[in-house]
């Protein structure tokens, strides 16, 4: 089979949440000698993100996304055992925390971009919904975090996105944490007005913000 | 080069070119049928859309003959809940009809879901009564089904915004379905204490906020209180151009819901016997009003060509190309009134 | 559509009651009031009918019908059913 074929066998697998098609992939990937890198950049990733644009536009619904992301997730698991047997690097490249603001409980849209996020090879930890803006921090420092993300259904809600951004500021750790927020009211404006370095309109824009980030801090291959 | 003022979907000022200002009209037209897989603008659409987005006036507005009506919602305790002025509601409704020129006003509780306002609605209903008898104009009692209020802890189903990305879901599936159930119930018991003191509709606002399942249970509550009432009206506004699929299987009538847009919301909003369809298209805050415009007349134009009921657009906040913001020019506003009632021949907002 | 000062309310009571089309609603009203639907957005004209008829006014004077009066005459004026009035004629056993 030849490496295209492989490649395209890995992105089908995600698109047809198909976990036998992307296992028997990474079988053939690994006989052929094929760079697994390549085949989760190139194969594995770029099915999430086709999937994640068909989710933007309702032609994949959550419960298919969720179950796609998780034979990413085995599949990753699997190319992450292989790299380290081989010596290669590992695939972990940063640490994120992610919360619905203290007094607002909608976190379905933060759910998805926890798991969008988790798929690119970030450990993130989900602090749930209501979360006060000083246990953003706190946890951020506890956690090794690299990014902080917030997200607030609420006008009245948004405020405590910008608590974070004084606490930060406050206790000298402003540029220690990349910050993104998120939510229906939220847009780049109160973005800027508050501080944050993100604003992400939805899951896939969390993503392509963070692999930025991940390419200025050098991560893209791993930390 | 000539630039034109306008804004962007977060309501910054910016100046544009007609090249810029094209563009995103064409871009905007491309999201919507990639979406919706409906028919584009016209060539003459698009440049009564341009001319409108770049129309010279602060504030445009239409002939005589082409006004339409409007429904509203969040209730009518908006001067006293967002302007901060102490007034009860039914002196508020009259503000609004002899003062403001309404055509009618959806009143509701400050926390506008229906599950709030099951464990308080005689005493919501009191006050709708004597705002009934206080006014004139058509008055909704109105509110949101936000199937989220009842996952634990705030109410007794499991959380499958948690269920699913764990991986359980069947379990997601299942909590959603039993979710459906207590908000159909909470529904019809506000419509029936509110239809007992004489209201002349039921506003159930932001349907499919939760997900596809959220907007099943208004689907089945719309139903059943049109079969109780049906001298009563019942508008059905919804959350966003697509149905969220948190579940991806329900149906209604044999049609799943999620993933409908506007063109085909409506016509379930009809089967289930709603009087009035409110569509929706959220504001992408990121684009400019162009963009945003030309994609909400695109979605709406293809509503409007198949609804045989009255479709009101919503029109505000962060939907049908409104900046995300709580304050809202008049310039925008204006023109998005406009493009839609010459273009999509609406018949309300 | 402007509501009271014109004939927006008793234009959506059609929508809200009949499921009209806005066009239709706004046939129907006109043909009641015997005015042309250019003249349903006429403040001017308005007035006056509303004043004639008792269907309510921006303004209103001792004399004018209000509120509940107004909605009892709107519903005979339209034909329709208010169901406010149905329960205040019901409690106030009329």
């Amino acid at each position: 089979m030849s490496k295209e074929a492989i490649i395209q066998a890995a992105y089908d697998s995600i698109i047809e949440c198909d976990e036998e098609k992307a296992m028997k992939a990474l079988d053939d990937a690994k006989e052929q000698g094929i760079s697994f890198v390549e085949l989760l950049s190139e194969g594995f990733s770029a099915g999430i993100r086709e999937l994640g644009e068909r989710f933007a536009f309702g032609e994949v619904f959550l419960p298919e996304l969720m179950a796609c992301t998780e034979v990413m997730q085995k599949a990753v698991a699997i190319i992450e055992e292989e790299m380290e047997k081989s010596g290669q690097q590992t695939k972990k490249k940063g640490v994120m925390v992610i919360g619905t603001v203290e007094g607002d409980i909608h976190d379905i849209g933060k759910g998805i971009v926890a798991s969008m996020v988790k798929t690119n090879g970030i450990e993130v930890h989900d602090l749930g919904r209501e979360v006060p803006a000083r246990v953003f921090v706190e946890k951020a420092e506890e956690y090794g975090a690299d990014f902080i993300g917030s997200s607030a259904l609420l006008t009245t809600t948004m405020t405590v996105q910008k608590e974070i951004e004084e606490i930060l500021k406050k206790e000298g750790l402003k540029g220690k944490y990349k910050t993104m927020v998120g939510g229906a009211p939220v847009t780049q404006r109160w973005a800027d007005k508050i501080g944050a370095d993100a604003f992400c309109e939805d899951a896939t824009e969390a993503v392509k913000t963070i692999q930025k980030w991940l390419k200025e801090m050098g991560r893209e291959e791993g930390m | 080069m000539k630039k034109y003022f306008t804004r962007m979907g977060d309501g910054s000022a910016v100046y544009m070119t007609e090249e810029e200002i094209r563009k995103d009209i064409e871009a905007g037209i491309a999201n919507a049928v990639r979406g919706a897989k409906v028919d584009p603008l016209t060539d003459d659409e698009i440049e009564h859309l341009y001319n409108i987005i770049t129309a010279p006036d602060s504030v445009v507005s239409v002939e005589n003959h082409r006004r339409v009506v409007q429904t509203s919602d969040s209730s009518s305790n908006k001067l006293g809940r967002h302007s901060g002025i102490a007034i009860d509601q039914p002196t508020q409704t009259v503000i609004y009809e002899r003062c403001l020129g309404c055509d009618s006003m959806d009143m509701g509780l400050n926390d506008y879901n229906f599950k709030a306002v099951k464990s308080c609605a005689e005493n919501e209903a009191v006050i709708v009564k004597n705002a009934l008898t206080y006014s004139a104009m058509p008055l909704l009692y109105g509110g949101m089904p936000n199937l989220g209020f009842y996952t634990k802890p705030d109410g007794p189903v499991d959380n499958w915004a948690e269920l699913l990305p764990a991986g359980k879901l069947d379990e997601a599936r299942a909590a959603q379905e039993e979710a459906v159930e207590y908000a159909v119930h909470d529904m019809v018991f506000v419509a029936d204490t509110m239809y007992k003191v004489g209201v002349d509709g039921i506003n159930l606002d932001t349907c499919g906020a939760s997900g596809d399942a959220d907007w099943l249970a208004a689907l089945k509550a719309c139903e059943i209180i049109r079969n109780k009432y049906p001298d009563m009206g019942v508008e059905m506004g919804m959350a966003g151009e697509f149905v969220l699929g948190m579940h991806g299987k329900l149906e209604y009538d044999g049609v799943r819901l999620a993933g409908l847009y506007p063109h085909q919301q409506v016509k379930l909003a009809e089967k289930a016997g709603a009087t009035i369809f409110g569509a929706v298209v959220n504001t992408n805050s990121n684009m400019s009003f162009a963009w945003n415009l030309a994609r909400t007349c695109t979605f709406i134009k293809a509503c409007m060509e198949v609804a045989e009921i009255p479709v009101h657009v919503n029109v505000g906040m962060g939907v049908g190309a409104i900046p995300m913001s709580e304050y809202m020019p008049a310039d925008v506003v204006s023109r998005t009134d406009k493009a839609l009632i010459e273009i999509c021949n609406i018949d309300g907002l | 559509m402007g509501g009271m000062h014109t004939a927006g309310d008793l234009v959506l009571r059609m929508q809200l009651a009949k499921g009209m089309k806005i066009d239709e609603a706004k046939k129907y009203v006109a043909d009641k009031l015997g005015i042309t639907v250019e003249e349903l957005c006429d403040p001017i004209v308005m007035s006056e009918i509303r004043e004639e008829l008792g269907l309510g006014l921006q303004l209103p004077k001792s004399k004018d019908a209000i509120a509940m009066e107004a909605k009892i005459n709107i519903a005979k004026v339209l034909g329709i059913k208010i169901n406010s009035v149905e329960v205040f004629k019901s409690r106030a056993n009329l």
